[in-house]
């Protein structure tokens, strides 16, 4: 499963570039804005996939740190307690440090339980957040007041669509290259061994609970990356980014992305949204066409369009297709 | 005044009674997190909206939850039945799928406006407790909470089918091989199961209003019960939901402020002490 060093710097850089010139040859804001959410929701699914992938564990309620990390920025920047560039990486430790914390009581909750804990927990944060008063403004949200420059470039420019879509992009990218080396390495080795038999893993001697909640302190400090960008592109943050149905969403991108890959999750979410814009008129179903896109792929191809897509590239290469004895997050008692 | 709460507190959990022992029953016997529960309640509440127009609440009461067990039928033999050998996760998914399709069925058919059931004329009035006048309609859906509880436990523990109930919930594979037949079981328990969670809707339909969220907020105020009480326990389920409705309604007047969040502090605390929840030891 080790990916070589090369290989990865070759990925990130022909991603870096394919983004720098998307950027250069696509004129239309539009379609630039729609892709820039698009890969905000990227970021959200890689931190989600994350956690399903490396503990096993499905978050229903990862929203929480979505829409906290928001309003984080939002409230360090109305009280102009610390500068802009001191408010996004306090928020980003922050929301690491409260997820690890968090981490260390939940990831001990057996398999659904644990969904429906995270469930519980992030609609009692939409639930607090939408009867706040004041500052937070309720359930009608607030506005996030970005100075006039950030990191030395000013925010209108930064802001502008195409900007804004390069950031974004650029974000995602290194952030699954941090990841991509994080998980080669002996961390990546010890949680997937915890994830698959945690007691068998603590009798070689691993301490299990540790890389668990450092697996989901990873994956909140990811999702509250994608919060920040958020924040950043609407300038707007209300309970809405809190609710469980934007968790929902999240987690259907990795379902349908696939969670065999790091890029699946990202390809899940590139996809929900160029979909959802294609279905048009259709739209206002999407709920239900989404349910049923779900299902299917979870009946019809567990893995995701990541292992479609690798299956396909398998008989293209023409060499016998050779599956794992156990596929991935196989039931284990 | 605190009389009232309690009250409230008590009729709330009489419904959180009806809404949890059917997603507890088919936890227990096929293992998976109904995440359409709510939604299920949700379409009981509508279907029995109509036909409490059409017709009379009562032709509803019956009526709603028989048509919710045809479509808990449907659902074990067409879904759950046909991903018994998957991973718990990929099921919960598949409920969750099935979630967002109701949730749209339900708002393209019934709309997004509230929409409010009036409590049959025989239970319109009011009732003296303790000195304090109380809905007889809200004493209604406390009985029928006590009923579900009641006729729940006598059918686990006296028949033939809760025997085998309670046995494929131990261990579904060495029933399967004494001769019970776990598919038909299974069939019946979802179906009861289901049927639960329209009653639940059209018991609600008359003091909760009816509208698009309902489903999520008390799909969740039933999973901290559940999880609270132990998943697949009908025990834990009964007690933990009379708590939980008592803890929201008497929060609300000490501590209005914290009342939304008192019962996920109470999940955390119950799930420091013990991960596997009040009555659970199988998971």
């Amino acid at each position: 499963m080790t990916t070589s060093l090369s290989r990865i710097a070759l990925s990130a850089l022909i991603a870096l570039l394919a983004g720098g010139a998307f950027v250069a040859f696509v004129g239309s804001a539009t379609v630039v804005s729609l892709l820039t959410q698009a890969i905000i929701y990227a970021v959200f699914a890689l931190g989600v996939g994350l956690l399903l992938r490396q503990n096993g564990l499905v978050s229903f309620g990862h929203a929480a740190f979505f829409g906290s990390a928001g309003y984080s920025v939002a409230v360090l920047l109305e009280t102009q307690a610390v500068p802009a560039e001191a408010a996004i990486v306090l928020t980003l430790l922050g929301v690491t440090a409260v997820s690890f914390l968090l981490g260390l009581v939940f990831v001990r909750v057996p398999g659904i339980a644990f969904g429906m804990l995270t469930l519980a927990v992030g609609q009692m944060l939409f639930l607090t957040a939408s009867r706040s008063r004041g500052l937070t403004g309720g359930a009608d949200g607030m506005n996030i007041n970005w100075p006039n420059t950030l990191f030395g470039v000013s925010t209108s420019a930064l802001t502008e669509p195409h900007a804004m879509f390069a950031l974004c992009w650029a974000a995602l990218v290194l952030t699954m290259v941090a990841l991509a080396l994080l998980l080669r390495g002996r961390f990546g080795a010890i949680t997937e061994a915890v994830r698959d038999n945690e007691e068998r893993a603590r009798f070689i001697g691993i301490r299990t609970l540790l890389p668990r909640a450092a697996v989901f302190a990873l994956s909140g400090g990811v999702t509250a990356l994608a919060g920040v960008l958020a924040a950043l592109n609407t300038g707007f943050v209300s309970p809405e980014n809190l609710h469980w149905s934007v968790s929902g969403v999240a987690l259907m991108m990795v379902v349908v992305g696939g969670q065999g890959a790091l890029w699946g999750p990202p390809l899940g979410a590139v996809v929900y949204f160029v979909l959802k814009d294609v279905l048009g008129g259709y739209a206002d179903h999407w709920m239900a066409i989404f349910g049923a896109a779900l299902i299917a792929t979870i009946v019809f191809s567990p893995r995701g369009l990541v292992g479609a897509l690798q299956r396909l590239v398998r008989r293209r290469a023409a060499t016998p297709a050779v599956l794992p004895a156990t596929p991935r997050g196989a039931v284990h008692h | 005044m605190l009389t009232i709460n309690v009250f409230n507190g008590l009729v709330y959990g009489a419904l959180l009674i009806v809404m949890c022992s059917g997603l507890a029953l088919i936890y227990g016997l096929r293992r998976v997190v109904n995440f359409a529960h709510g939604s299920l309640y949700m379409l009981g509440a509508y279907l029995g909206y109509s036909i409490a127009t059409y017709s009379s609440f009562w032709v509803a009461l019956v009526a709603a939850p028989a048509l919710m067990a045809l479509l808990g039928i449907c659902l074990d033999r067409f879904g759950f039945r046909l991903l018994q050998d998957r991973d718990p996760l990929t099921v919960v998914l598949v409920t969750f799928g099935l979630l967002m399709i109701i949730e749209d069925a339900v708002q393209t058919i019934w709309g997004k406006d509230n929409l409010s059931v009036p409590p049959p004329a025989l239970l319109n009035a009011s009732v003296d407790l303790f000195g304090t006048p109380v809905p007889a309609y809200r004493v209604g859906v406390m009985a029928i909470g006590l009923l579900v509880a009641l006729g729940l436990t006598l059918w686990m523990r006296f028949s033939r089918a809760g025997l085998f109930v309670r046995a494929a919930s131990t261990d579904p594979a060495t029933t399967a091989m004494q001769g019970v037949n776990t598919d038909a079981l299974s069939a019946t328990v979802v179906g009861v199961g289901t049927a639960l969670a329209g009653l639940a809707g059209v018991v609600a339909a008359p003091f909760l209003a009816l509208s698009p969220s309902m489903s999520s907020d008390v799909l969740i105020d039933s999973f901290v019960v559940v999880v609270i009480g132990g998943l697949g326990s009908l025990s834990g389920a009964f007690v933990t939901a009379l708590v939980l409705g008592l803890v929201q309604s008497v929060g609300a007047v000490y501590l209005p402020s914290a009342s939304a969040i008192l019962p996920f502090i109470l999940m955390i605390a119950v799930l420091l002490w013990k991960p596997a929840g009040l009555a659970g030891s199988r998971t």
